[in-house]
């Protein structure tokens, strides 16, 4: 056979042509695309830290803006004045208080009529008029100066609101128009003279004031009980305290300098550590997130303290305890519940559980809990009542799982010792799988600090922060919440008003809240997970 | 004849007790979760189902019955006397009522009657847009989600091998599953609403809630992808297939009805949830249908009204009475049942897969 008959022989390759798109073989085209598609989760992510920081960050540019008005235009200086009012109301607040107790106590024990009770009290409604009247010397002034300092503040913005009508005619490229808006320059120091001026006025009357609550507390009416005459001396040692602050109050507005620049930093101390939430307000608007967040914080806190025993609870049971029957009905029930979407829940709440949970508070003998009876239908009670129904679930489930993690040789082990069923549970089963447990609770409260409708529903909405001198009453007072806010205002703000910007903040909050609780679920399962080998 | 005692029977002891009553403990604690869903479930049941069947009205054209509830939309409740009778009355028909009764009355030469109605809004009629703009945003949101997520799923669980970005992705689906879902609704009203400005519009609902839920999906989708086994993959690879068509013809097949079944879940929290379209999507009150539009472009751009919104509305909105309360209650109960509906059929079809499939 010689080597020219013998057949040609082609190499092995694969001749058809691969198709190519951008360079990439099809294989490599649809890698890209899954891959890209995976990669969604972190552009979410990103987009959603992104477009929150985008409609947000002005808000400190503007807050700064609005907090320098507030010094320039005297608002603050009428403040310090108005605060001395304020203080004298909280007392007569007091003073009323110490009245309603001995009212009950001449009804309810002594077993007076109501006219013998009055008639009783004259001498201590005579000292309460006397004591409520000492303050009209400085409330007449500082009626008088919230008038002047609101005036410079509408001057301003109506200013403002000018300059910027120009600013727009400009971009339009209107001068003409533009050079006729009138615009006069403010000069602060001018507007503030006659604000100023009242100083010696002030200085009179508060010292009037002092003296005429000398006078008033120098002999306070004898009450019936050694407790109401103690409070009574409080009472009076508290006005005393009270009149000491008046040279510091004095002092505040010798120094007061409307020039005073506001630091960049006081508007973001002004945002974390305000407490007070007040927009829309005709004297001075406020962004401190302390009372939404304290309401978040105080709801979840009620809700996990109801959720964890039972979801945990449950989750022993159903794992451990239960009957392979009983496990397959109660897994897909407490399934179902967590389906019941917050609405629903809400409505309920509204409808139903927070009329219940008030004629429960009224029932006469359940008087000795702590808060009842109540009188508000919605408060922080029904909301964390029914946060609880949507925590339950999700602690349930994860903590089931890691009860279900737990190898079988521990339990063996256990048994073979001689431990019975319920030491092997409690010693053996639940602290291997508490990281567990715990990482289930913490995603539990991810759960219910992120819930919205529930708490705008139901949590009653008051932007106050709860009054926590009353012990654990405190649990029945109406609260509001930062996911409540945001549903409840942004339907009605203005496009890139500070207000607008405000709401984009707490949502920022309660972003890195969430992303916070999720780093620590994920790091406590890490850290304390037990070696299972 | 007695049985004589028997001699190896636990004795009862203090420790015995002490178990059990701990253990009845922890069951009571389960009976009580149990109770309160059931509480819950039961009351909306009990008060919402009579709306609906009270609803029901026999008509004159070819489906001879309908339901005034479910497929009408919402309208203000007139109340007045008439006759000294108390009438309760839709809107419509309200209006409908008083020029005839004034004409009469002009027939005859009196004075038209005086009406003093108290009116209460949305308070008859039915729901339909809103069922109409749930089902709608359902079905858009779930097909954005199961695209993006269940090709997710595929890279991570067949084309990935362990690296810093799958770590990185891990982790962002980890997170994005805890994000609250009022935080996704400022994010799609500040990305879609304004930045693209696709104002308040179905499309922009669909976006916020499919990222919403794809981390459920994922999940959902990786736990299927992962039940295949591996040597279904082998076989193919090792015939000479390559990755893609093992995946398409070996893999995917299999997992399909998981992916889905999982993916009902996911379809019931879409639903259920109000706050990410409060601002995105949803109208309080819209007179039109979503197919009733000029061009079909402005199909997506359109805002709906949709059932977790307009219970918001009517629980909060407006105040509560024997004439709100019908509305409230077979709202909430129509949503309930829906979402009760969706979640049953998952959990229903999970077990039946779970026993279906063995390898």
């Amino acid at each position: 056979m010689s080597l020219e008959s013998a057949p040609t022989i082609r190499p092995f390759v694969i001749e058809k042509a691969r198709t190519r798109l951008f360079g990439l073989t099809l294989d490599e085209c649809i890698h890209a695309f899954f891959g890209g598609n995976a990669f969604m989760a972190v552009v979410v992510l990103a987009l959603i830290t992104v477009f929150l920081f985008r409609e947000g960050a002005d808000f400190f540019g503007q807050n700064r803006a609005n907090l320098r008005i507030y010094r320039e235009a005297g608002l603050e200086y009428v403040d310090y004045m108005r605060q001395q009012e304020k203080d004298h109301t909280a007392l007569t607040r007091y003073l009323f208080d110490v009245r309603m107790r001995t009212v009950k106590y001449l009804t309810g024990v002594k077993g007076l009529t109501m006219a013998q009770t009055n008639a009783q009290l004259a001498a201590f409604d005579d000292f309460s008029s006397r004591y409520g009247d000492t303050v009209e010397p400085v409330r007449g002034i500082v009626a008088d100066l919230t008038e002047v300092a609101t005036a410079i503040k509408t001057k301003f913005t109506v200013n403002e609101d000018a300059k910027e009508g120009r600013r727009q005619l400009l971009a339009g490229g209107k001068k003409d128009e533009a050079a006729a808006v009138a615009i006069t320059n403010l000069d602060f120091k001018a507007e503030l003279a006659p604000l100023v001026g009242t100083l010696p006025a002030f200085k009179d009357a508060s010292a009037t004031f002092a003296k005429n609550l000398e006078q008033v507390v120098a002999t306070v009416p004898v009450l019936p009980t050694p407790e109401l005459q103690s409070r009574m001396l409080k009472f009076q040692q508290l006005t005393r305290d009270y009149i000491a602050t008046f040279p510091a109050t004095i002092h505040e507005l010798e120094t007061w300098d409307y020039t005073k620049p506001v630091p960049f930093t006081q508007s973001l101390t002004a945002f974390v550590f305000g407490r007070e939430w007040l927009t829309a307000s005709f004297w001075q608007d406020w962004y401190g997130v302390i009372p939404l967040l304290v309401g978040s914080l105080m709801v979840s806190f009620i809700a996990l303290v109801l959720a964890v025993p039972l979801g945990v609870g449950a989750a022993i049971y159903v794992n451990q305890i239960a009957s392979a029957r009983e496990q397959k009905l109660i897994k897909p029930a407490i399934e179902f519940i967590s389906a019941i979407p917050s609405v629903v829940l809400g409505f309920f709440g509204i409808a139903v559980l927070g009329q219940l949970l008030r004629a429960i508070s009224q029932v006469a003998w359940l008087d000795w809990i702590p808060g009842f009876p109540f009188a508000e239908r919605l408060n922080a009670l029904t909301a964390g009542c029914l946060l609880a129904l949507i925590a339950v679930p999700t602690i349930f489930t994860l903590a089931e799982d890691a009860l279900n993690n737990v190898p079988r040789s521990f339990k063996e082990a256990s048994f073979a010792l001689g431990a019975s069923r319920l030491q092997t549970v409690l010693r053996i089963i639940v602290p291997a799988s508490l990281s567990g447990i715990v990482s289930a609770v913490l995603l539990g409260l991810g759960r219910v600090i992120g819930e919205t409708m529930v708490v705008l529903l139901c949590a009653g909405n008051r932007i106050a922060i709860p009054d926590f001198t009353a012990g654990l009453a405190v649990v029945t007072q109406p609260v509001h919440t930062m996911t409540g806010i945001i549903a409840q205002e942004m339907g009605e703000v203005v496009r890139g008003s500070i207000h607008y910007r405000a709401l984009f903040i707490v949502g920022i909050v309660l972003f890195s809240l969430a992303l916070l609780i999720n780093f620590l679920a994920q790091k406590i399962v890490r850290k304390y997970r037990i070696s299972i080998g | 004849m007695s049985l004589p005692p028997n001699p190896f029977a636990a004795k009862p002891s203090r420790a015995r007790a002490a178990e059990k009553s701990v253990f009845w403990v922890f069951r009571l604690a389960t009976y009580l979760v149990l109770a309160c869903g059931a509480f819950v479930f039961g009351d909306i049941v009990l008060k919402g189902s009579g709306t609906v069947l009270h609803g029901f009205k026999t008509t004159e054209q070819f489906p001879y019955i309908t339901n005034t509830f479910l497929f009408e939309s919402p309208e203000s409740l007139y109340v007045f006397e008439h006759d000294g009778k108390k009438v309760e009355m839709g809107d419509k028909e309200y209006r409908a009522f008083r020029e005839s009764v004034e004409a009469k009355a002009k027939l005859a030469g009196q004075p038209a009657p005086k009406f003093k109605a108290e009116s209460y809004v949305y308070s008859a009629g039915g729901i339909w847009p809103c069922i109409v703009g749930t089902v709608l945003l359902v079905l858009g949101s779930m097909t954005i989600a199961l695209t993006l997520g269940v090709a997710s799923a595929i890279y991570l669980n067949e084309y990935a091998s362990d690296g810093k970005i799958v770590r990185y992705i891990r982790l962002a689906i980890l997170n994005l599953a805890g994000v609250p879902s009022i935080v996704f609704g400022l994010f799609g009203f500040g990305m879609f609403v304004i930045f693209l400005d696709w104002n308040v519009s179905l499309l922009a609902g669909w976006f916020t809630l499919a990222f919403m839920v794809l981390p459920v999906v994922i999940t959902a989708s990786e736990e299927a992808l992962k039940a295949v086994p591996k040597g279904f993959r082998e076989g193919s690879l090792a015939l000479g297939a390559t990755k893609w068509q093992t995946i398409r013809s070996n893999v995917l097949p299999y997992a399909l009805p998981g992916i889905l079944t999982s993916s009902i879940l996911g379809i019931a929290r879409v639903a259920g949830e109000t706050a990410p379209i409060m601002f995105t999507a949803a109208y309080v009150v819209r007179d039109k249908l979503p197919w009733d539009v000029d061009k079909f472009s402005d199909f997506f751009f359109q805002g709906v009204m949709a059932l977790p919104y307009h219970i918001y509305v009517v629980s909060s909105k407006i105040p509560q009475n024997e004439y709100t309360e019908r509305v409230q209650y077979g709202t909430a109960f129509v949503f309930l049942g829906i979402v009760a509906l969706i979640a049953t059929t998952s959990i229903v079809l999970r077990n039946k897969l779970r026993g279906s499939y063995k390898w």
